[in-house]
């Protein structure tokens, strides 16, 4: 909420918050505006997801996970991942219950842990001694510290992949790591997908669902809004058995109830035609990924010649940035604030570019050894990569 | 390397569900949407127009659709559209005759419905009473125990009819003594619902003050669900508890899109009150959905400030919904009337209630089943005759499902053809009850 503010000055080239200015796919703009003109379409619609939207749900996850899914049962929809996340936390995590969180993370599952009366037990991705490409492969999870963490209040482990903020896309020797552990201590896995289809070459997406012995202890979470550039919309899902789905429903009845109509039906519309050209690398799920990739090696690119050090993302579109390299000595600031919340305020003000502060992705513990870098997004229109460029260009020609 | 798995590791052993969830599992709308998308000819079940929202309206999304500027597809202000905030902000002001800060009296959430859950999470605690007024919207139950608080509830009472004429919601009453006799040192809230659903009662100015009293005396909030604030008949006014002295302060009043502009999949509502109470509010949607979607919130406030200008004058959409509504009511009641089947005239929301005592010869009666009469008669009404409606009991509470048993609930915002529709069943069943 605090960063987001920084959105509404238009003189900011802003690189901060996670949301596109590209343009959703026109198709996807048309649906809505098609459905928006059905009556009917304007009224309630069955509360846990509108029938033809879990229906193409349904078809698209089974494609993907070889497994049957059904529509009714074993899907969810939601506002946003977000509400996603939310139902999950609520249905199955209480006081008592412990949650294993890998840092960095999206911040919000520490406050919905909390507030689920849970306890966050943090985990850290390390960054390898070996590493010089600096990659988001570089950072990973310590096999017996990850066991370490593991006992029988251990209720779930949140797992995000592609990971955001480094963009980190597990793999499938990391997700078995993972596994075997959650079906030892026989916990929950919510495994949070919503950039599932942002993976850059080299790379495979992998749900961890689809590992054996996880289906029936996973629930998977996918995002229209990073699915298709309509963050806007505000429609998110999950997937899973239906006795652990039966309970985020119970969730949302009683909660929110239905989700809106008229953005359901788009979505469904959206995702048939999708779905029915996935084996073709027209499909947007492929495309926009291929068009991400090469925004990311600008953006990379534009920032090594600024002298920092980026970390290149293998999926999403976060890049995490050292920017310790510049040695901008700010210890007259004196905030009892870390290095890089005062970093992103000083590069707002003195050089008009926003990002955000990897410190508010850590636990309190770790913030010290994240706070060297800083979140850019890179999800944006030539124009603002350009605006962008000018800044880093110019960037060591000024003072600070 | 393979992995040696037993069937049993395979599943989640231990239980996963957590308490909270305790008590909310049943869902009427769940169960009676599905029999009415089923069976239903005639769905006056679920209350949602079948007539489309104003032309207005649709334009307005049409419109911000079609503009160069597809930032609307992207996340808005979490707490509300700017547009949509400012011009609430500007119409309930003068409502409430209180000056409204956007930013900190006003919070849009997904439906009315989201909006509720936001005040019992950020308000209600174990510990916690919460005083509900029966018959009830059903969620405010699920939603009080899930936030670990007790529901308690204090009935509307019917006073007894005048010599065959027909009631009106206005003859159901709370008895004053029984009202302040729940009001105690836990009570936490007391959720207000005018219009009600599903009686239709408009509560009057001495029926707010009686409440607000007690608020004020007890220090309690209340939490104030107006969604058929405009659906009011017959002359009657709608009366904002929050405008009353002392109340400002202790309560949330919350709106629908839905209800007002006869749009109910668009899920747009908000919450107005003090910025001391719309913090939490505030807190609590920020880590439950955070952002609304943006499209909607968009048009919606292009349909306010439309009503800001016509307001009090003839084209005013909301001079002219309840005036049609009206005469859909009286429809409805005239069919309900001509066949046995006795409504409850209700002064506002588009919902009536009907006494189906005359027709109970055609569900005979299980002494010890568990369901309540009205919940198998109308699961029998809405197979055998095609016409849905919802079981009054579903808006009661545990022994008191059993009380108000012969009662079942019909939404008439309808379009006249299918009215008509239900007039013609209800004509063609009399018709059978009748002839040998």
């Amino acid at each position: 909420v605090e960063f987001t503010k920084v959105a509404a000055d238009p003189s900011i080239v802003n690189l901060g918050q996670g949301l596109p200015d590209i343009s959703p796919p026109s198709y996807v703009k048309e649906e809505l505006a098609k459905a928006a003109a059905v009556d009917r379409l304007n009224q309630y619609t069955r509360g846990f997801g509108h029938p033809s939207l879990v229906k193409a749900l349904s078809q698209v996850y089974e494609k993907v996970c070889g497994r049957k899914i059904d529509p009714l049962t074993d899907i969810l929809v939601t506002v946003g991942a977000y509400g996603s996340l939310f139902s999950t936390i609520q249905a199955l995590i209480e006081e008592g219950d412990e949650v294993i969180i890998i840092e960095p993370f999206y911040d919000c599952y520490e406050p919905m842990v909390r507030m689920a009366g849970g306890k966050p037990v943090f985990i850290p991705l390390r960054y390898k001694k070996d590493g010089n490409s600096a990659s988001s492969a570089d950072w990973v999870l310590d096999p017996a510290e990850l066991a370490n963490k593991f006992n029988s209040k251990t209720k779930a482990i949140i797992l995000n992949t592609p990971n955001n903020p480094i963009g980190k896309v597990f793999t499938r020797e990391e997700l078995q790591v993972i596994a075997d552990l959650c079906i030892k201590h026989d916990t929950l896995c919510i495994s949070d997908e919503v950039y599932e289809w942002m993976v850059y070459k080299g790379n495979k997406h992998i749900k961890i669902a689809t590992l054996p012995g996880m289906w029936e202890r996973t629930i998977t979470i996918g995002s229209a809004g990073k699915t298709y550039s309509v963050t806007g919309w505000k429609l998110g899902w999950s997937i899973g058995p239906q006795n652990l789905i039966k309970h985020l429903q119970v969730v949302h009845q009683n909660t929110l109830y239905t989700c809106p109509t008229p953005l359901q039906e788009a979505l469904a519309q959206a995702f048939w035609i999708d779905f029915k050209r996935m084996d073709d690398p027209d499909c947007y799920f492929y495309s926009l990924s291929q068009e991400l990739e090469s925004k990311r090696d600008r953006m990379a690119q534009l920032l090594q010649e600024a002298g920092l050090k980026p970390v290149i993302p293998d999926g999403g579109y976060f890049m995490i940035v050292d920017v310790s390299t510049l040695n901008v000595d700010l210890s007259d600031v004196d905030e009892k604030q870390p290095y890089d919340y005062k970093f992103v305020k000083w590069m707002i003000k003195s050089k008009k570019l926003s990002a955000i502060p990897l410190s508010a992705f850590c636990g309190p513990e770790t913030k010290r050894q994240f706070e060297k870098y800083i979140r850019f997004c890179f999800i944006k229109k030539d124009s603002t990569l350009d605006a962008a460029e000018v800044i880093l260009k110019n960037w060591n020609k000024q003072t600070a | 390397q393979t992995h040696f798995l037993s069937s049993l590791q395979t599943k989640m052993s231990r239980p996963v569900q957590t308490r909270r969830l305790e008590g909310t599992d049943k869902n009427i709308w769940v169960e009676f949407v599905k029999l009415a998308a089923t069976y239903s000819k005639v769905n006056l079940g679920q209350g949602f127009p079948d007539f489309p929202p104003p032309d207005f309206l649709k334009e307005a999304f049409v419109k911000a659709l079609s503009e160069e500027n597809h930032m609307l597809h992207q996340y808005t202000r979490a707490f509300g559209h700017p547009p949509l905030v400012k011009i609430l902000a500007q119409f309930f002001g003068k409502l409430l005759g209180q000056e409204l800060d956007p930013m900190t009296n006003v919070m849009v959430t997904v439906g009315a419905y989201q909006a509720l859950f936001c005040c019992f999470q950020a308000f209600i605690e174990e510990g916690d009473e919460v005083i509900i007024i029966e018959p009830f919207f059903d969620c405010y139950e699920p939603m009080t125990k899930m936030a670990g608080g007790t529901p308690v509830f204090v009935p509307l009472r019917p006073k007894a009819s005048k010599d065959g004429k027909l009631m009106s919601s206005e003859d159901w009453q709370l008895d004053p003594a029984e009202l302040a006799s729940k009001f105690n040192e836990r009570t936490k809230a007391i959720v207000l619902n005018s219009p009600n659903n599903p009686l239709g009662k408009v509560f009057s100015q001495g029926e707010l003050e009686l409440i607000a009293d007690l608020c004020v005396k007890h220090d309690v909030l209340c939490i104030s669900d107006e969604v058929y604030e405009w659906l009011v008949y017959d002359g009657k006014k709608h009366i904002r508890i929050a405008s009353l002295p002392g109340m400002w302060d202790r309560t949330v009043t919350i709106g629908s899109a839905g209800k007002t502009f006869s749009a109910t999949g668009w899920k747009v509502g908000w919450t107005v009150g003090p910025n001391r109470l719309l913090q939490h509010i505030r807190t609590m949607h920020q880590n439950s959905v955070y952002h609304c979607a943006t499209v909607a919130q968009e048009a919606v406030a292009q349909g306010f400030q439309r009503e800001l200008e016509l307001y009090g004058k003839a084209d005013s959409y909301f001079v002219q919904l309840p005036k049609e509504l009206q005469q859909k009511r009286d429809l409805l009641v005239q069919s309900l009337d001509a066949v046995g089947m006795k409504p409850i005239i209700p002064e506002g929301t588009y919902f009536l209630v009907a006494d189906i005592s005359k027709f109970k010869s055609d569900v005979p009666d299980v002494p010890d089943s568990d369901e309540p009469y009205d919940s198998r008669f109308a699961k029998w009404m809405v197979k055998n005759k095609g016409l849905a409606a919802i079981p009054l009991s579903a808006f009661y509470s545990g022994d008191n499902k059993k009380k108000y048993n012969h009662f079942i609930r019909f939404c008439f915002a309808k379009e006249e053809a299918t009215l008509k529709a239900a007039n013609d069943i209800l004509q063609k069943w009399k018709q059978e009850k009748t002839s040998p």
